[in-house]
Parts: structure tokens; C-alpha cells; sequence
């Protein structure tokens, strides 16, 4: 030790590879824990603006338990489907019309998408859905109805799992979890007494799962009090449509709202204080450029 | 030194005369080639003798005498075969003797040199001669590192061979040649016994080339553009009678070519071909007698029609087991009919063809079985493709269940890419992530879940007719 202090002394360390030193490979001189930071990117988190966030998640909650609960109404018989489908129109047109209205068309400009592509997009759409639903009624008849909730039930899961809630994450996929959706909604259709429920519930998982989002999408951009109104009225609506079935349902979906967007932010919060990162020379390197448009 | 004597074997049994042959000073041996009978006369032989010398450039000469007696040991006659030696002066003279009744030979040499008295040991060595004139004896190759005596022993041997190799043209004369001289030694079978296989040899040089300018036309018409056309040749392709013609065209030009088998390797295999070609022919004909015999062509046609029908109502019942329930597996029941009822009217359309035809089903057997002479394995070429044809129907069941099968495998994992939000790029060779429109994924999604669900069925019902 007394050696190696002694050509230490002599001659200074240098923390490069390129340079034969008189020191062991692990060796580091007590400069070592200046670098060291901690919770470097630990960030104050707002409870109320934590809140607000949460709410794209009560919404796509809220978005399929809306959803299910329609079907049970139509499975039933208790909603009629003609009835349905005009109340789908008519809340498409509107949300078509707030669409354009809350950025007064920019955002249609820039996209360079036109009206006449809507609407034939839409008119396919309507056309296809129609054209094949006996198919979709008949595909799934000689399989067993347990099945299909399984399977209902799982698509619904993966649907939420991977939707696009903002994160910047791996496991997002827009596509996916819109595709998850409609089959689900494909499934449960088929289930249903007739040819015509079942393009009407398809039609309206495409509204309540592709369109919706969108809206909700701009809304939150362009006018962060509106949206927290919308959500509140939305929630509310599932919330009354799920105790018109059962009142435990409509309990338990109260609880999971209530800790997502109260109790989750607030142990959020209270968590970070334990936050205990530590940063330093030791860490891998980190490719700070964005490489993603190098990519795509 | 060991005095030797080669003798050749065929010599043994020759009758009494003079040994003609080579003598090697060097090695104290003598090599004998011939021998040349009594009755001759001296000046003829040695005329004769330079004759071949002058040919062979071997130094061939009159060695001894040989004596064959057949009858009771004649007095005097030792005492002329001694006096030969005073003619034909040649040292040393070699006197070889069989006795009739024994086993022995004699064998004795007179020097002419006063000073040879010592008795020599003589070494009588047979030799087979046709075997060692073909053959060439190779030295040992290591011949300078091994042994100095071995390497001289071969050298003596190798005068031995070289001296009967060179002679080769004492041996072409036969003994049907009336000559001034009569000699023994190893001859070839002569010609007379072959004179039929000389007249076919004539022969089959014309009939070759005749057969190879027909085989030439008929070839060329196969090959001509009229035939090449798709339909015809995707036909073509497909029958085992057509390919098994242009084996066997094939075959009859190698035969009948005209250019000579360069190695032994083709001749023998003109040689199988032949041979095989005459066998098939006789198979095709023995089958050609017993099928005209007792109207059998009549009876096979009559059970034809039952086996199809047969078959039809099996694949019937198949059919009608996979439309149900097969093997309790539940199934789409739309798709099920739709595709049952397709195999069905198939099944059916055949069904009626085949008894449409079965009028002339007869007269077409007769007129096949006549193809049984043109050899056995055309006959089985065209049985084959009868029942080619005759099945057509479970053929193209098993091509609509492959095409099936393939579309529907190519959908469903193109459509899976999709359903992830993924697509196959094909410039690249990868999977790349894509965004699609919404009206895109909505009509994939709904043919993918057609796809998922009628697999199963379209998997049973495509096994169950592939096999």
C-alpha cells in the first residue's frame, strides 16, 4: 500500500484506458463520490394536475364499461337497435362538428384531409359493417358462448393495457389495442339476436373506441375545462348505466374510479419522497439525440 | 547355372517335331514359341524361321527336338532326333521326350563345347501362352532401394514376357492354314465357326443407320414447335406413357448409333440395354397372350365401372361424415355445407362422366392392350395413367384442399402482422411497425376472424382429403 501511495503520489491518475498506468484495473482516487447525484430526475408532481391526467384513464374505463353495458342492454332486448344507431349518428355529427370547431379546422388543414374523404370513409365503413355482419353472426355460432366472453373479456384487457395514454412506452400500441377492441366488440356481436344488432354494436364500438378518443384527444389540448366536465358527465353516465344492472358492479366501478384518479396521484406524490436515485460516472451511457426520426 | 525351359502348355499334347523358339544366353534360358511337326523340310523351316525372325524382330530359331510317342519306343529314333541337332546346329539342343503311360518327361541338353560336360540342372517351366503374351509384367516400382538381385530376377522375367509378347504374329496363323509348315502353339478359335455372327456384323451396320434416320425423324417430330405449346406440354409433363416413350427412344438410339462403344463401361450398358429391351418386349408379349385369351379384356371392363362407383359412394360417405360432426369436433356449419356440397356435385359430375364412358371402356382396353407388345413397361405406363385419369376427381379434391390450406395459412399470418399493428416490408425483408387507416384494420380485422375461425374446419376437412 505504502508503495502504491508512494507512485501515486509521484504520478497522478488519469481515468483513461488509452495510457499504460502503474495501477490496478479497479483502481479510482478519491475524486470517485464527487460525482455522484441523486434523484436527478425526480420531478414536484401537482396533486390536481396529476389528477387531471389520470383522467384519460377513467375515460377509456369508462369507455368500455359504456360499451358493455350496451351490449347488455341489446342482448336483452331492452334497447332496440334502430334506436342505437340514430343516437350514434346523431352524437357523431355533433362530435364531427365540435372536432372541426374547437381549433376552428387547423388541425384538418394541416392533415390536408378533406370532407368528401370523411364521408366516403365513413360511408365504407357503414357499407362493409353491414355487408358482412350475417358473416359475423354465423362465424362464431358453433363456438361455445363461454368462450367468447373469455375471449371478450381478455380483448377488452389487452385493449386497456395497450392503449395510447400519453406514455412514451414499449408496450403502447395504438393500433393493437384498437384492433383488440373491435374483436371483442366482433365477439360479443355475434352473440347478439340478429343480423342487425350486430353491425349496430360493431358501428358503435368503432365510434365509442376509434372516434371517441380522438375527440376527447383534441378536447384535452385545446380546452382542459371542457374536458374535465365531459369526463365527469361520461363517468357519471357509465356509472348510472352499470347500477341500472347491478348495483355491486356499479360499487366496485365507483372504488376503481375513485383510487385511479384520487388515491393513485396521492401515493404517487407521497412515494416520491422515498425516491432514492443515485447518478454518477458508473452509469451506462445514454444516448441523449432523438434517433427516431433517423428510424422511421 | 540353372538351365530353364519354357515350355508352353498348349504344347504338351503336340506330336513329335522340332522346338522353335528364343534362346537368352544371358539368363541360360530358353523360351520356347512352337513346335513344328515331322514331315518338313530343313531348308523350308529355316526360310520359315527367317521369315518370322525378319517380321518379329525376335531371334527365333530351332531349339531341339520333341518327342510325343504315342506307340512303343521306336529304336533309332533317339538316335535321329540326335542327328537333327548336327542339322540344325543350334547350342545347346534341347532334347524333350514324353512317353505314352507316364507321368515323366525327359528332358536333356547336348552342348556342342567339349568342356560342357558337367551336368547341368534343368528347370522346366510351363507357361500359359496366350496369358502371358497379353500380359505385361511392371518392374516394382522401389526398384533402387530394394535388393539388386530381386530387381535382376524381374529384368530376366520381363525378356521372358517381352520375347512371347513380340511373337504375336506367329501366333495369328491357325492350323487350318496349309502351309509348308505345320506347327503347334496357341491359336484363337478360328473364324468358320463364326461365320453368322460375321454376316450379322455385316448386316447391322446398314440396319443401324436405317433405324437411327427413322429414330431421327421421329425424334424430331417430337421435338417440333407444334407440340411445345403450353396445354400440350404441361400434358406431356404429366403422363407416365409420354415420358416412358422418350425413355425408350432414348434407349433405341444408343443402341442404334452407329459410332463404336469407346470403353468397356458402354459397351456393356448397350449391351444391358439390349438385352433389357428384348426381356421387356417378351414380358409385354407373354402379357399380350393372356390378356386376348378368354375374353379377360371384357371381364376387366366390367368390374371397372363397380370400382369407381365404389369409390365415388366411399367419398360420398365421407364427405356426408365431414358435413356432420366428425369425430365430435364442432365446426362451422355454413362453411361446412358450402364446401361439402362442392366436393358432392364434383363427385357427381365425375360419377356421370365415367358412365358416359363406359360403353367405350372395352374397346379402349383392347386397343391399349395391343401397346403390351411394344414391351411390358409401356403397357404399365399406360395402366398408370388410366388410373390417372380414372381418379382425376380425388386429385383435384387434393388440389383445392392445398390451395385452400396455403391461402388460408399466407392470410392468417399476413393478418396477424396486421392485427399488431405491423407489416411486412418487402424491400427490406423485415417486419416494420405501420400505421394503419381505420378503415383498413376494421376489414382486416373482420377477414381475420373469418380466417380464425373457420380454421379448424378448413384444417379437417383439408387433411381428411389429402388423405
Amino acid at each position: 500500500v505504502c508503495a502504491q501511495l508512494g507512485i501515486s503520489s509521484r504520478q497522478h491518475w488519469q481515468k483513461v484506458l488509452y495510457k499504460r498506468q502503474p495501477f490496478p484495473d479497479n483502481y479510482v482516487d478519491q475524486r470517485f463520490l464527487e460525482e455522484l447525484r441523486k434523484n436527478i430526475h425526480a420531478r414536484k408532481y401537482q396533486f390536481w394536475a396529476v389528477v387531471f391526467e389520470s383522467s384519460v384513464v377513467i375515460q377509456q374505463l369508462c369507455s368500455v364499461c359504456v360499451f358493455v353495458v350496451i351490449w347488455w342492454y341489446m342482448d336483452v332486448g331492452l334497447l332496440a337497435p334502430q334506436l342505437l344507431f340514430g343516437a350514434g349518428l346523431v352524437l357523431s355529427l355533433i362530435g364531427y362538428v365540435l372536432f372541426d370547431a374547437i381549433d376552428s379546422g387547423v388541425g384538418r388543414k394541416e392533415r390536408g384531409q378533406t370532407r368528401w374523404s370523411d364521408l366516403k370513409s365513413s360511408l365504407v365503413f357503414v357499407a362493409f359493417t353491414y355487408g358482412f355482419s350475417p358473416v359475423l353472426k354465423t362465424l362464431t355460432e358453433s363456438v361455445s358462448t363461454d368462450t367468447i366472453y373469455a375471449m371478450s373479456v381478455f380483448m377488452l384487457l389487452g385493449h386497456l393495457i395497450f392503449f395510447d395514454y400519453g406514455a412514451n412506452a414499449a408496450i403502447v400500441s395504438s393500433t393493437l389495442s384498437l384492433n383488440m377492441a373491435i374483436f371483442a366488440s366482433v365477439c360479443l356481436a355475434s352473440r347478439l339476436p340478429r343480423s342487425l344488432h350486430a353491425f349496430v354494436m360493431v358501428t358503435f364500438a368503432i365510434q365509442i373506441f376509434a372516434l371517441w378518443p380522438m375527440l376527447q384527444k383534441k378536447l384535452k389540448a385545446q380546452n382542459p375545462c371542457s374536458y374535465v366536465g365531459v369526463t365527469l358527465l361520461f363517468a357519471l353516465f357509465a356509472l348510472v348505466g352499470l347500477l341500472t344492472i347491478s348495483s355491486v358492479g356499479a360499487i366496485l366501478f365507483t372504488l376503481l374510479l375513485a383510487s385511479i384518479s384520487f388515491l393513485c396521484p396521492y401515493c404517487l406524490i407521497e412515494l416520491q419522497l422515498l425516491k432514492d436515485n443515485i447518478h454518477g460516472p458508473w452509469d451506462e451511457a445514454e444516448i441523449k439525440e432523438d434517433l427516431s426520426r433517423f428510424i422511421s | 547355372m540353372v538351365f530353364k525351359v519354357f515350355f508352353p502348355i498348349c504344347c504338351s499334347a503336340a506330336e513329335s517335331g522340332l522346338l522353335v523358339g528364343c534362346w537368352i544366353p544371358e539368363q541360360n534360358s530358353v523360351v520356347i514359341l512352337a513346335v513344328i511337326h515331322f514331315p518338313f523340310i530343313p531348308g523350308q523351316v529355316k526360310q520359315y524361321l527367317s521369315d518370322v525372325q525378319h517380321v518379329t524382330q525376335v531371334n527365333m530359331s530351332v531349339l531341339g527336338s520333341w518327342c510325343n510317342s504315342k506307340q512303343e519306343k521306336e529304336e533309332g529314333l533317339d538316335k535321329f532326333l540326335e542327328d537333327l541337332g548336327a542339322i540344325f546346329s543350334h547350342n545347346p539342343w534341347v532334347l524333350l521326350s514324353r512317353e505314352k503311360g507316364s507321368k515323366f518327361w525327359n528332358c536333356s541338353t547336348i552342348w556342342k563345347r567339349s568342356s560342357g560336360n558337367e551336368e547341368d540342372e534343368i528347370i522346366l517351366v510351363y507357361y500359359d501362352q496366350r496369358k502371358v503374351m497379353l500380359s505385361e509384367l511392371h518392374p516394382p516400382e522401389n526398384l533402387a532401394t530394394s535388393t539388386h538381385c530381386k530387381a535382376d530376377d524381374a529384368s530376366k522375367l520381363t525378356a521372358v514376357f517381352d520375347t512371347v509378347a513380340k511373337s504375336k504374329i506367329l501366333f495369328m496363323t491357325d492350323q487350318y492354314d496349309d502351309g509348308p509348315i505345320k506347327l503347334t502353339h496357341w491359336q484363337s478359335e478360328g473364324v468358320e465357326a463364326s461365320i453368322i455372327v460375321e454376316l450379322m456384323k455385316q448386316a447391322s451396320v446398314p440396319a443401324c443407320t436405317l433405324m437411327t434416320f427413322l429414330l431421327s425423324v421421329v425424334s424430331s417430330i417430337c421435338k417440333s414447335r407444334v407440340l411445345k405449346f403450353w396445354p400440350l406440354s404441361f400434358i406431356w409433363s404429366k403422363l407416365s406413357t409420354c415420358e416412358q416413350l422418350g425413355h425408350r427412344l432414348e434407349h433405341l438410339q444408343t443402341i442404334s448409333s452407329i459410332r463404336k462403344a469407346k470403353t468397356q463401361a458402354q459397351l456393356m450398358r448397350k449391351a444391358n440395354i439390349f438385352v433389357s429391351l428384348l426381356v421387356d418386349v417378351a414380358l409385354g408379349m407373354l402379357l399380350m397372350s393372356w390378356l386376348y385369351r378368354k375374353n379377360r379384356i371384357g371381364q376387366l371392363a366390367d368390374t371397372l365401372i363397380p370400382v369407381a362407383d365404389h369409390v365415388a359412394k366411399e367419398l360420398q360417405d365421407l364427405l356426408q361424415w365431414l358435413m356432420g360432426v366428425p369425430a365430435g369436433l364442432k365446426m362451422n356449419r355454413a362453411l361446412d355445407q358450402v364446401l361439402g356440397r362442392f366436393f358432392l356435385y364434383h363427385i357427381h359430375l365425375w360419377i356421370s362422366y365415367i358412365h358416359l364412358m363406359s360403353p367405350f371402356i372395352e374397346m379402349i382396353l383392347w386397343y391399349v392392350g395391343l401397346s403390351a407388345c411394344l414391351g411390358l413397361t409401356m403397357a404399365l405406363s399406360i395402366l398408370s395413367d388410366i388410373i390417372a385419369l380414372l381418379t382425376f376427381h380425388i386429385y383435384c379434391f387434393y388440389v383445392y384442399g392445398a390451395r385452400l390450406y396455403c391461402l388460408k395459412i399466407y392470410g392468417l399470418s399476413s393478418l396477424w402482422r396486421l392485427f399488431r399493428g405491423k407489416k411486412w416490408n418487402v424491400l427490406r425483408q423485415r417486419v416494420d411497425s405501420c400505421s394503419y387507416d381505420l378503415d383498413h384494420s376494421l376489414l382486416a380485422l373482420c377477414c381475420l376472424q373469418s380466417c380464425c375461425f373457420c380454421c379448424p374446419r378448413l384444417h379437417c376437412i383439408t387433411w381428411c382429403l389429402l388423405w
